[in-house]
C-alpha cells in the first residue's frame, strides 16, 4: 500500500499523473497505490491533518502557495511523509528552499518520462520505507534496552496510526483544537 | 616684383603716381584707345566671358581669358594679374598673365613691394611712363634692355571698397605711351573686371558650400540610416531581452501540457494493450463455445472484463484524449503567439490590426508570469480595427504587461481595458502594484532607465515603447501611485495620415 497525495494546479498534470501512478502493468509498477490529487495546496494540507500519506509530489508554481513552502507545510504536518517536487519551472532560490527548508528527495522536471518518475517514486518509497524500517529497528533496540518508556512507544504508535494525534492543542476551556 | 613679373616692369621707366583727376603726363604721345574701348562688341565679350567666369568654368582659364580680351582691347603688348590671397590682407598672387615665364602664375610675390604692391596698398592707379629709376617706388628692374618697357598701366580690382587685387598691362617702346585717359578709361573697365572676378570669386564660394552641404547632408542622411538601423537593432535586442524575462513562464507553459500529454500516451498504450488482451480473449472464447453462454451464465470474456474494468477505461480513454487534445492546442497557441510576437523587423508592413487579438497574443505569453501574483481582468470596448505595426504593438503590450506583473508583488490585480475616443482607439494596462515615485516618473521613458535589479529589466522596454507609440502618431498617458498602482494608456490614432490604406492590405 502506497499513499500518495499530489498537488498541481493543472487539473490535466493530475489526471495523468493518477493514470501514470495507476498503471500496474508498467515496469516498476508502483506497489499497490492509493493516489489522492489537490488543484489547491490549502486543500491538499487540510487532508494531510487527517490522513496519513507516503509521499507527497507538489509542483513549484501554484496560485495560494510555492512548491518550497507548501511542502515545508506538509513536513511539519507529517514528518515521515517522503517528498517531491515535479516542476517546469524553478528559481533557484525555490529550489534551495524546497532542498534545505522542505527536505525533499527528488526534483524532477516536467516535462517528465512516465518511466523515470515511476522509478522515482518507487525508489523514493524504498527509501523512506528503509529509513522507518531503521528507525523501528532502532526503537526495538532502545525498548530492549529500557532506554525509551513504554509511553514513548506508545506515543510513536498512535502518531503513526493517526497523525497528529500526539499534538492535541486544549482550548482554555478544555475542548481540543482538530484543525489549525 | 621683377622677377615674377619681368614684361610689366622693363627697365628704363619714369614711373609717375597719377591721382584721378592729375593733368596729361605726356599726353601727346598718347595713342587714342577710345576707338576700340567704344567697341560694343568688345565689352559684349568681356561681359560674356565674365558670365563665363560666373559659371564656374576653371577660374584660373577665364582670368586668362580676361586677361588677353583686356590686353587687346587696350592694345598693349603684355599684362598680367595679381589678386590678394583669400584670408590675407597683403599677400598677392599672380592667377594670369600674358608672355610670362612658365611657373609664374600662382606664384606669390613678396609684401608691400613693387608696382602691384604699391597699387593694392595705396588703392590709387599708376601710369608709368618712361625710366623706372626715377621713380620712388621700391621696384626691383629687371634688366631687359632690347625690350624695355615703354609704358604701363597698373590698376586696383576694388570690389566695395576692398581692394581684391591689381591688373597691369604694358606696351613696349615703339608703341604710343598710355594717357591718363587711358588710365582713367582703364579704371572703368578694371572694375568691371573686379566685379566679375567677384561674382566669380562668390560662385566658387556658392558652388564649394553647396557641395559642402551635399555633403554634410548625404553624411547626415548616412547617420540617419546608420540611426534607424541602430534603433531596429535595439528594439530586436529589446524584444529578446524581454523574451528572456518570460521565457521562464512560457516554457512553464509549454512544458506542463507535453508533459501531460506524453504521460496519457504512456497510459494509453497500456490501456490498448489491455483493450487488445480482451479481445483476443473474447475471441478465443468465441472460438471455443461459439459465443454461447456457459451453463452458469458466464463467458470467459465476461470473466476477463471484470477483471479489466471496461467501464473505468471506457470514460477515461474519452477524457484522456480530450484532455491531451486540449494540451497540444495550448502548446499550439503559445509557439503561434510567439511566432506572432517576434516576428516582424524592419521592414514590417502596416495592417489593419484587431488590437484585442494581439493583446490576447502577448497576454498569452506574459500570462504564466503574473497568473500566480495577480488576477488577470480584461474589459474590452468596441473597438475598430487599427492601422499598426503589430509586431511592435505587441512589443509595447508585452512591455506594459511585464511591468505591471512585476510591479505587483502578491494578490493584485491587472486589468486590460480599451476603448475609442474620436478618431483614437487607447489600451489601458492597469496593475495594483507598488507604483512609481514622483522623482522617477520624469525618468521612465529615458533609455537605460531602470529600477528593477539586474537581469530583470533592460531599462529600455518603456523607452522604445515611447517611440514605437510615436512612430504610430500616438502617445503613452501615465497615471500613478506609490503604494496604489499604476495605468499606462496607449493612444493610437486608428488610421495612419498617410495615403489611404486598402481593405486588402488586412
Amino acid at each position: 500500500m502506497a499513499d500518495l497525495l499530489i498537488v498541481d494546479d493543472e487539473p490535466n498534470v493530475l489526471n495523468a499523473l493518477r493514470r501514470m501512478c495507476m498503471n500496474r502493468t508498467a515496469t516498476p509498477a508502483i506497489p499497490d497505490p492509493h493516489v489522492a490529487t489537490f488543484a489547491a495546496p490549502l486543500e491538499a494540507l487540510a487532508y494531510m491533518r487527517t490522513n496519513r500519506v507516503d509521499l507527497v509530489i507538489s509542483d513549484y508554481r501554484m496560485p495560494e502557495m510555492d512548491g518550497a513552502s507548501f511542502l515545508t507545510k506538509a513536513k511539519m504536518l507529517q514528518p515521515d511523509a517522503a517528498r517531491m517536487i515535479l516542476s517546469a519551472f524553478s528559481d533557484m532560490e525555490g529550489i534551495v528552499r524546497a532542498i534545505n527548508d522542505a527536505g525533499i528527495f527528488r526534483f524532477v522536471a516536467k516535462p517528465w518520462g512516465d518511466t523515470e518518475l515511476r522509478a522515482s517514486i518507487v525508489q523514493v518509497l524504498e527509501h523512506r520505507d528503509m529509513m522507518l524500517e531503521n528507525r523501528r529497528l532502532a526503537d526495538e533496540v532502545r525498548q530492549q534496552q529500557d532506554i525509551i518508556s513504554r509511553q514513548q512507544l506508545e506515543l510513536v504508535r498512535l502518531e503513526a496510526e493517526s497523525p497528529g494525534i500526539t499534538r492535541v492543542r486544549w482550548t482554555p476551556d478544555g475542548g481540543v483544537l482538530i484543525e489549525e | 616684383m621683377a622677377r615674377t613679373e619681368p614684361n610689366t616692369m622693363r627697365s628704363a621707366l619714369v614711373l609717375k603716381k597719377v591721382p584721378r583727376q592729375s593733368p596729361v603726363l605726356d599726353a601727346p604721345g598718347a595713342a587714342s584707345i577710345t576707338g576700340k574701348l567704344n567697341d560694343f562688341a568688345w565689352i559684349c565679350a568681356l561681359y560674356e566671358l565674365g558670365q563665363t567666369a560666373a559659371a564656374g568654368v576653371d577660374p584660373l582659364k577665364v582670368q586668362q581669358d580676361i586677361l588677353k580680351h583686356i590686353v587687346s582691347g587696350l592694345d598693349a603688348e603684355s599684362g598680367s594679374i595679381a589678386l590678394i590671397v583669400e584670408g590675407t590682407d597683403d599677400l598677392l598672387e599672380i592667377v594670369a598673365g600674358t608672355d610670362l615665364p612658365p611657373g609664374t602664375v600662382g606664384s606669390r610675390l613678396p609684401r608691400g613691394v613693387g608696382v602691384f604692391g604699391h597699387v593694392v596698398a595705396t588703392g590709387q592707379p599708376l601710369l608709368i611712363n618712361g625710366d623706372a629709376a626715377e621713380t620712388r617706388l621700391p621696384v626691383q628692374i629687371n634688366e631687359r634692355r632690347d625690350r624695355a618697357t615703354h609704358s604701363a598701366m597698373c590698376w586696383p580690382l576694388r570690389v566695395q571698397e576692398r581692394t581684391i587685387g591689381a591688373l597691369a598691362v604694358n606696351r613696349a617702346a615703339g608703341l604710343p605711351k598710355y594717357s591718363v585717359e587711358d588710365l582713367d578709361r582703364g579704371q572703368v573697365l578694371t572694375s568691371l573686371l573686379a566685379l566679375v572676378m567677384a561674382n566669380h570669386r562668390m560662385h566658387v564660394e556658392r558652388e564649394n558650400r553647396i557641395l559642402e552641404l551635399s555633403t554634410l547632408n548625404d553624411a547626415m542622411q548616412r547617420m540617419n540610416a546608420l540611426l534607424e538601423d541602430a534603433q531596429n537593432q535595439l528594439i530586436q535586442s529589446e524584444k529578446l531581452a524581454s523574451i528572456g524575462q518570460i521565457a521562464a513562464g512560457v516554457a512553464h507553459e509549454i512544458n506542463n501540457p507535453v508533459g501531460f500529454v506524453l504521460s496519457n500516451l504512456g497510459a494509453l498504450e497500456s490501456y490498448v494493450g489491455s483493450l487488445f488482451a480482451l479481445a483476443e480473449a473474447a475471441d478465443a472464447a468465441g472460438a471455443r463455445s461459439t459465443g454461447e453462454p456457459s451453463p452458469e451464465g458466464v463467458s470467459p470474456g465476461q470473466a476477463l472484463r471484470d477483471g479489466t474494468d471496461i467501464e473505468f477505461l471506457r470514460t477515461d480513454i474519452a477524457a484522456l484524449l480530450a484532455e491531451s487534445r486540449d494540451g497540444l492546442g495550448r502548446v499550439k497557441a503559445i509557439v503561434q503567439d510567439l511566432k506572432n510576437f517576434s516576428r516582424g523587423g524592419a521592414d514590417e508592413s502596416w495592417e489593419l490590426v484587431d488590437l484585442h487579438a494581439a493583446l490576447e497574443s502577448t497576454l498569452n505569453i506574459v500570462r504564466n508570469e503574473i497568473k500566480y501574483k495577480a488576477r488577470i481582468e480584461t474589459r474590452y470596448g468596441a473597438l475598430p480595427e487599427v492601422e499598426c505595426l503589430p509586431s511592435r504593438l505587441n512589443q509595447v503590450f508585452l512591455n506594459l504587461l511585464v511591468n505591471a506583473g512585476q510591479a505587483i508583488e502578491a494578490n493584485g490585480r491587472l486589468l486590460i481595458e480599451t476603448g475609442v475616443e474620436g478618431t483614437e482607439a487607447w489600451i489601458a494596462v492597469e496593475d495594483t502594484g507598488c507604483g512609481i515615485p514622483k522623482e522617477h516618473l520624469n525618468r521612465i521613458f529615458e533609455p537605460f532607465f531602470t529600477t528593477k535589479p539586474v537581469g530583470q529589466g533592460t531599462g529600455l522596454g518603456l523607452s522604445l515603447s515611447y517611440s514605437i507609440v510615436r512612430k504610430h502618431g500616438g502617445r503613452i498617458d501615465v497615471d500613478t501611485e506609490v503604494g496604489r498602482g499604476t495605468r499606462f494608456t496607449v493612444r493610437l490614432p486608428l488610421r495612419q495620415p498617410r495615403a489611404a490604406v486598402p481593405a486588402t492590405s488586412v
